[in-house]
């Protein structure tokens, strides 16, 4: 459904696209992608001029604004390196979300080669490195969130290969898997009625199963959720993949 | 109104201009949509039936088995297709009333009715009628309890075959089961405007 | 801020309309994925097939449309074109006149609630009756149907029954079993009473001119048993190639639409009834509804046009599942509503744009469709298509500013540290509309802007 053709491997050089919320509020998610992808070889460059995928004014129906930003976005990862999202969402921006917004613009190419280069951490892991199993140990019961930008990818396996394979790991799952969180980018603060319903109804599902933590693979889907419930005196503990497989490997005494 | 096709049409043709190739019609098997597995290594008919029973509709394959059901029932006054009545009628007793003639103005009063069907669908417990062979469309639509006869050989197994042997009949229904809605608070109750009870008399 | 339309029905709607919307969708879209995925180990290859097939058509009407009309001809059925809505309403009133006819019973068609044929041919001085039982008690009931499958999904079993005794089916009585069994006995004479039975027509196979109608209840076969003239009320759209083609599709669309493998009812009609058969339509009439399709068709989300009417997107959605069918003030609700209700309005797009933006794009409606029309993709299209004409957006922070940050680089740097500031002012005072909006519902995390970049510059350099 979605463009995941990619461009096959042809070392461990690599960027790291931090995304625009871990920019301004999840650093330790940036800083635990670098810590995860040099443990496994990786070299990782950070183009500083680096800033958002676009996706906000993408979403918001502005696209000029999000096209402006997505050539600045291009500019910044030139080269033919792989570029690591630890987002699915911002991930499916530059592979699907893009090309579908420069259908009509002459430099269409340059963004579709963006896309081919474009992973989702998860998938970059067990799909582009090839590694299924996750060494270390976190003694805990989670649940794993999908967001729905990594519907129709290879995501959503590949996180639940490697945290299902963490010694220690108990992952529960719960009611309603496949329905939205609510967060849906400029949604949740247009349509807050319904984004917060659609949160909440989440999060009852998930305390059902009773996680100690809740992790995805999406900043923004935690961003919501867990705000959400801090928010109403309840707050749910909450991680991204990579601070997950970054602890776990801390706690085999890995790194 | 040929105004209303020449501009119809003619958007048409003006909104497709544009595409520079035009979305091709893939190639594939029908056997793709086929419950192949079900119907593997098994005799159609015993399919035919559990399938019908699975849309709580019932497969009978001898005339005193409909007679029992009918009578069990207590549905005692029907119609049946003139054509077929010579074969059935003598297993009927005399508490049954059983006319040949459909008449609309007493639609109430037929609890069964009896047509003939041209067929049926393994795969799908399906019975098929046709114009040709339903004696009166009403007939097999208004009473409680339709039944539908067909001989063995009338048996498709799958619907990729029912849809290549559809035929040139005007009016072919393929009737799965008894009528049924879930309108009310999706609560499903069987018998709205057609038969609350289906029956399949396949016979040899 | 002001909240979106529809977001504001949603907080509006009463607990229990919401609960049988929520409910009845949950119940459809768990079924449906439970019996497609129990019996093909590969629906999402029937989906995407089908898909193929119907855009293939969608792109190639301009061949399909002729050659549908002549197998039609060929059959003895009444071809009539019809652009407009009134245009559609006027001819079934035509032919009703030309037969004497006054009396219509009336199947389950989405393309008469478009032109709202009942209404019109009710204010000529006809009865048109609805058989189908949910669109009968929205009939009676003054209503609106409030999903394209289950047009009652919103009603309790007390407001069915409660009308029922205003309308003079009978005492006050809330038994789902009595309610379909009052249905059934009133309707039934009044087919029989009936001059003409209108119908709606899920698929036209391009091939034989068979129409072929998908239904449960048996209403449609007592229109085409009692009465004598036929008249099919058929989208431009609802062509397939071959008949071999609706094999596909009559899998995909009653597993999709109710969990059932068929309905139990699924009917090709090629033309008026046969001579030896004594009861049925002696005259078929067959109407091509235009009515914005071919705005549709001229559009870049054509691909709406696939769409088989099966209501498997509004049953996975959130979004429906919150605000219920009405929400979208249109004949079409949900996923497909979404797309298909604003671009129908032809150049008064701008009173439904905002349907579009009633999505968090979560896909699932993508995901679940028959035809696999690319839901999504086309809500940003439409979202685009807004943006251009200029139409308002309550509630959407506007991008240009946040454009303009994003793509300068050193003024981006400064905001992230500048951003700490949020950390230190009560959120009335946040001058950023959508993040006030956010911290009424959410806590906000901490700004921590520039602290990654930081981290990443004074670590000790690897050897």
């Amino acid at each position: 459904m979605l463009n995941t053709e990619r461009l096959p491997l042809t070392g461990r050089r690599v960027q790291l696209m931090a995304t625009c919320l871990c920019d301004a509020f999840y650093d330790d998610v940036a800083k635990a992608t670098v810590q995860v992808l040099e443990h496994l070889g990786c070299t990782v460059g950070f183009p500083e001029a680096q800033t958002c995928c676009g996706q906000p004014a993408f979403n918001g129906g502005d696209w000029p604004a999000s096209r402006k930003v997505v050539r600045h976005t291009v500019k910044t990862f030139a080269g033919d390196e792989p570029v690591i999202v630890p987002s699915g969402s911002c991930a499916a921006m530059l592979f699907h979300g893009a090309p579908l917004e420069f259908e009509k613009e002459s430099d269409l190419p340059a963004v579709e080669s963006l896309g081919k280069r474009a992973w989702e951490l998860g998938d970059f892991i067990v799909n582009g490195l090839g590694v299924k199993a996750w060494p270390g140990r976190f003694d805990s019961t989670i649940a794993f969130h999908r967001s729905c930008h990594t519907r129709g990818t290879a995501s959503s396996a590949a996180a639940s290969t490697l945290l299902g394979s963490i010694a220690g790991l108990k992952v529960v799952e719960f009611g309603e898997g496949e329905q939205c969180c609510g967060f849906g980018g400029t949604f949740s603060v247009s349509f807050p009625n319904i984004s917060t319903a659609m949160g909440n109804l989440k999060l009852e599902h998930v305390r059902a199963a009773k996680p100690d933590i809740l992790v995805s693979g999406d900043m923004s889907c935690l961003m919501h959720m867990g705000g959400l419930a801090e928010k109403e005196g309840k707050p749910l503990k909450n991680m991204h993949l990579a601070q997950m497989l970054r602890d776990a490997l801390k706690n085999g005494g890995l790194i | 109104m040929s105004d209303d096709r020449e501009a119809i049409l003619g958007r048409v043709r003006s909104a497709l201009a544009p595409l520079t190739e035009r979305a091709p019609l893939p190639a594939y098997d029908t056997e793709i949509a086929v419950l192949r597995k079900l119907l593997a290594n098994r005799d159609p008919l015993a399919v035919f039936a559990d399938r019908l029973r699975g849309v709580n509709g019932t497969a009978l394959t001898d005339i005193p088995a409909l007679v029992k059901y009918l009578r069990d029932g207590k549905w005692l006054h029907g119609y049946c297709d003139p054509a077929l009545w010579p074969r059935l009628a003598s297993h009927f007793g005399p508490d049954f009333q059983v006319e040949t003639e459909y008449d609309r103005t007493r639609v109430d009063d037929y609890a069964f009715g009896i047509t003939r069907a041209a067929g049926g669908i393994a795969e799908l417990g399906t019975v098929i009628l046709k114009d040709g062979s339903t004696s009166r469309r009403l007939a097999a639509l208004t009473p409680w309890v339709h039944v539908a006869v067909f001989s063995r050989a009338e048996l498709f197994v799958d619907l990729p075959q029912a849809i290549a042997a559809l035929g040139d009949d005007p009016n072919i229904i393929w009737c799965t089961g008894p009528s049924k809605t879930a309108d009310v608070e999706g609560i499903l109750i069987e018998g709205v405007h057609g038969p609350g009870v289906q029956i399949a008399l396949v016979l040899d | 801020m002001k909240f979106q339309q529809i977001d504001q029905f949603a907080a509006e709607l009463r607990a229990d309309t919401r609960a049988a919307v929520y409910d009845g969708s949950k119940k459809g879209h768990e079924k449906r994925t439970k019996l497609l995925f129990d019996e093909y180990p590969d629906p999402n290859r029937l989906r995407v097939l089908a898909g193929q097939v119907k855009q293939h058509v969608i792109e190639n009407l301009d061949t399909y449309l002729p050659a549908v009309e002549a197998k039609l001809k060929a059959n003895g059925v009444i071809v009539h074109w019809a652009a407009t809505a009134d245009a559609a309403n006027e001819t079934v009133l035509k032919i009703m006149r030309a037969r004497g006819a006054t009396k219509m019973v009336k199947a389950k068609t989405m393309v008469s609630e478009e032109t709202e044929l009942a209404h019109f041919l009710e204010k000529h001085g006809m009865e048109a009756l609805e058989t189908d039982l949910g669109e009968f008690i929205v009939q009676i009931d003054h209503d609106h149907p409030s999903h394209i499958v289950k047009p009652i999904i919103h009603k309790n079993r007390r407001e069915i029954a409660t009308s029922f005794e205003k309308n003079g089916l009978g005492a006050y009585n809330d038994d789902p079993q009595t309610i379909t069994r009052r249905a059934r006995q009133f309707l039934r004479h009044k087919y029989l009473e009936a001059d003409v039975g209108l119908t709606g027509g899920n698929f036209i196979s391009a091939e034989s001119g068979r129409l072929v109608l998908v239904t449960n209840e048996g209403n449609s076969r007592f229109c085409l048993a009692a009465t004598k003239c036929h008249i099919a009320m058929v989208g431009i759209e609802k062509i397939v190639p071959r008949d071999r083609d609706l094999a596909l599709l009559l899998n995909l669309l009653a597993r999709s639409g109710t969990a059932q493998d068929l309905t139990v009812y699924t009917e090709f009609i090629s033309g008026p009834k046969s001579a030896t058969q004594p009861d049925g339509p002696e005259e078929m009439h067959v109407i091509l509804v235009d009515n914005g399709r071919t705005e549709v068709l001229a559009s870049d989300c054509r691909d709406i046009l696939r769409c088989i009417r099966c209501g498997a997107c509004l049953n996975v959605c959130p979004v429906y599942r919150q605000a219920s069918g009405h929400a979208y003030r249109s004949v079409y609700p949900g996923p497909v509503g979404a797309v298909l209700s604003p671009l129908l309005m032809g150049d008064r797009f701008k009173e439904k744009a905002d349907l579009p933006k009633a999505s968090s794009l979560c896909g699932a409606c993508q995901e679940v469709c028959p035809v696999n029309i690319p839901i999504p993709d086309l809500l940003l299209r439409l979202r685009d298509k807004g943006k251009q004409e200029g139409l308002s957006s309550p509630g959407t922070p506007p991008m240009g500013a946040w454009a303009l940050l994003a793509s300068q680089p050193l003024a981006w740097k400064a905001s992230l540290i500048g951003g700490r500031l949020m950390n230190y002012l009560p959120t009335k005072l946040v001058p950023v509309p959508a993040l006030r909006a956010w911290e009424a519902k959410r806590t906000l995390p901490p700004w921590r802007g520039g602290e990654f970049r930081k981290w990443l510059h004074n670590r000790p350099t690897k050897p």
